[in-house]
């Protein structure tokens, strides 16, 4: 059923339901979603697809920088040259490490408004409306 | 004790009292009890959370150990930010969106057994307890120092204090705490760097070359290598750092005190800016200890360098702010364990009693009488503990717990999100392993056995080389949470879809 039903209401359709009410409907109590056709939608496989590609990317960089610091500062001394005067490398590593952490928390926040978008938008498709649910 | 500390002291107290005395007034249901109702916003959670997590062994710790090791004792700081990425990217999010009081509550979002609950509880607790016990431990210590009272009486006075806020004023009164205490801690580390760096003529470059000679490490003591010495043994430390805190159930209860994903998220941010600065000023503060305090009086006053800080603060600024900054560390111990008594509470009253005992059908009045018992509990029982464990090396056990939260929470709560083939068997499993292996293998390391007599709990040659297995444990608990998967047949994809759903949109809280 699942397929059929996804099939059913594609994005094209379901965008054009909405502009035809623009009214939440109201659903009787105990009414459940049909969230494995919400998960096949476009709309929300291209959420997952965005969402995915920057989550595992930026995951993939900052754990490999901060492995890479711990690996070179514990097995060699190539940090410990001087940066400017009794300031070495080792420092200047650590604390891009911080402003890594800062800068990845602050264009996280940007793309997340996007997402939070995108995910307002699936769930406007199928009729849901956030607050309503929460 | 002067007359100063006293009074700074009694109006934490009192400001820490009254702010509990309004909290209760406030705390009339289960969910006001372990969330505040849920309406903290972004910088209030922030706030919190960096009061939560800021330990003294952060403040003092953290400080007296730059001040005696250098770099080495700054560099956990990088692996506790950095960890907080994590925490966002990860956690915070799906957890605020899939869960209720627990992290038990977001995992069986998506299975909804009583046997994942009850790991998942376990977890919690274990990681509780330890990380209570060497905050309690060193809390003892500590006041012990600042204030010239005994151990016992010192242990009581914070074991009582915790108890009358989660009591009373429950989360709103324990999150108020923390955000009062993360003000006046960055207050505080505000004051003391500018006074350092006003020696420095503002310069760090002078900071850097006059600490250079300032300590019996010279040179070395600028770069790492002069406290940890065994590679593997750091890197597993590191690791168990940067990949824990997104498993720390204190933390992580934090999350339920908003309303949505998005202040979830702005609360990271907020936390990630406080922590941070507050680590980069321990620099200044350890530096400056170094250089206006030196080594042998920091050693000679607490071997561990606990008290480096509140020796610079009497250095720079006499009497009056050694008084704030010791009052600054006692705020600080207070609104950890408020935190923790918290979190227990939580795992006994919500996930045990209510959900696993009374399957989800207690009433209000007796989900509320049972987080009040749960607290008095686990109150009494980590005091008991603390006191016990007075003569023995405790220090270990915070980053046991940061262990156990990557081995046995992080496997599950990414397999939980991502995974669509995991189901109940891996989530048991991936949680078991991961504790068991976690502790095993720190009982027989070095932490517990050491060949030197008295210097450890075991006398003994260890039987696993290091200090913290995060190493092993951590990939172990992700194996555990597959080959469990992989043994069982029952599958879970339905309710997984529900569950990539509500984590990723925020929508259908209520399902």
């Amino acid at each position: 059923m699942t397929k059929n039903a996804a099939g059913k209401s594609s994005p094209v359709s379901a965008k054009g339901q909405d502009k035809a009410k623009t009214a939440v409907k109201k659903r009787e109590a105990g009414h459940i979603p049909n969230f494995e056709e919400i998960e096949a939608s476009a709309s929300f496989r291209e959420l997952m697809k965005k969402k995915k590609a920057f989550l595992i990317s930026t995951t993939i960089l900052f754990l490999g920088l901060y492995l890479l610091f711990n690996l070179i500062i514990s097995y060699t001394d190539w940090l410990n040259a001087s940066f400017i005067g009794d300031i070495s490398w080792v420092w200047v590593f650590a604390f891009g490490l911080f402003a890594m952490t800062w800068i990845l928390v602050t264009v996280y926040m940007k793309r997340a408004a996007k997402f939070d978008e995108m995910a307002h938008n699936t769930l406007k498709e199928f009729n849901y409306d956030e607050e309503e649910n929460r | 004790m002067n007359a100063t500390v006293i009074i700074i002291f009694l109006v934490i107290v009192a400001m820490t009292l009254v702010i509990t005395y309004f909290a209760a007034k406030r705390t009339n249901s289960a969910s006001d009890f372990y969330t505040a109702g849920g309406g903290l916003t972004g910088w209030q959670n922030g706030l919190a959370i960096a009061g939560d997590y800021l330990s003294a062994a952060s403040f003092l710790g953290i400080a007296g150990s730059i001040a005696l090791f250098g770099f080495d004792g700054f560099l956990f700081s990088i692996g506790y930010l950095v960890a907080y990425l994590v925490v966002l990217f990860v956690v915070a999010e799906p957890l605020r969106n899939l869960g209720k009081y627990t992290l038990a509550d977001m995992i069986n979002a998506r299975f909804n057994a009583k046997k994942v609950r009850g790991a998942a509880a376990l977890s919690s607790i274990t990681i509780v307890i330890f990380y209570m016990i060497a905050q309690l431990v060193g809390a003892g210590a500590l006041i012990q120092l600042l204030f010239g009272i005994d151990y016992i009486w010192a242990v009581l006075l914070v074991g009582v204090m915790m108890t009358v806020y989660v009591l009373f004023g429950g989360m709103t009164a324990t999150s108020w705490v923390q955000i009062i205490k993360a003000v006046l801690l960055m207050i505080g580390t505000v004051i003391l760097s500018f006074l350092v760096l006003q020696r420095f003529d503002f310069s760090i470059l002078e900071m850097f070359a006059q600490v250079k000679t300032a300590t019996p490490h010279g040179e070395a003591f600028l770069n790492p290598g002069v406290k940890y010495k065994i590679p593997l043994d750091t890197i597993s430390l590191m690791l168990a750092l940067v990949l824990g805190t997104a498993g720390l159930p204190h933390i992580l209860m934090r999350f339920f005190t908003v309303r949505d994903a998005k202040t979830a998220r702005s609360s990271v941010m907020w936390a990630t800016w406080i922590v941070g600065i507050f680590y980069v000023m321990t620099i200044f503060l350890g530096f400056g200890a170094a250089a206006f305090v030196g080594s042998e009086t920091i050693i000679n006053t607490n071997p561990a360098g606990n008290m480096a800080a509140p020796l610079l603060a009497q250095a720079l600024g006499g009497d009056i702010l050694m008084s704030f900054i010791s009052a600054v560390a006692f705020a600080t111990i207070l609104a950890v364990v408020a935190g923790l008594v918290l979190t227990g509470a939580s795992a006994f009253a919500h996930d045990i009693y209510g959900q696993i005992i009374k399957k989800g059908q207690a009433t209000e009045r007796q989900q509320m009488l049972a987080a009040r018992y749960a607290s008095v509990g686990v109150s009494v029982f980590s005091i008991l503990l603390a006191i016990f464990a007075q003569s023995l090396n405790v220090a270990f056990l915070v980053s046991l717990a940061f262990c156990i939260a990557a081995s046995a929470n992080l496997p599950v709560i990414v397999y939980t999100i991502f995974w669509k083939k995991f189901n109940t068997t891996g989530a048991v499993s991936a949680i078991i392993t991961g504790l068991v292996s976690a502790l095993v293998l720190v009982s027989i390391g070095p932490s517990v056995m050491n060949p030197e007599a008295g210097a450890a709990i075991i006398t003994g040659t260890p039987l696993f080389p290091l200090t913290n297995p995060a190493i092993v444990s951590i990939p172990l608990g992700f194996l555990g949470g597959i080959v469990g998967t992989l043994l069982s047949k029952e599958a879970n994809e339905k309710k997984f879809s529900e569950v990539n759903v509500r984590a990723n949109t925020g929508g259908f809280r209520q399902l």
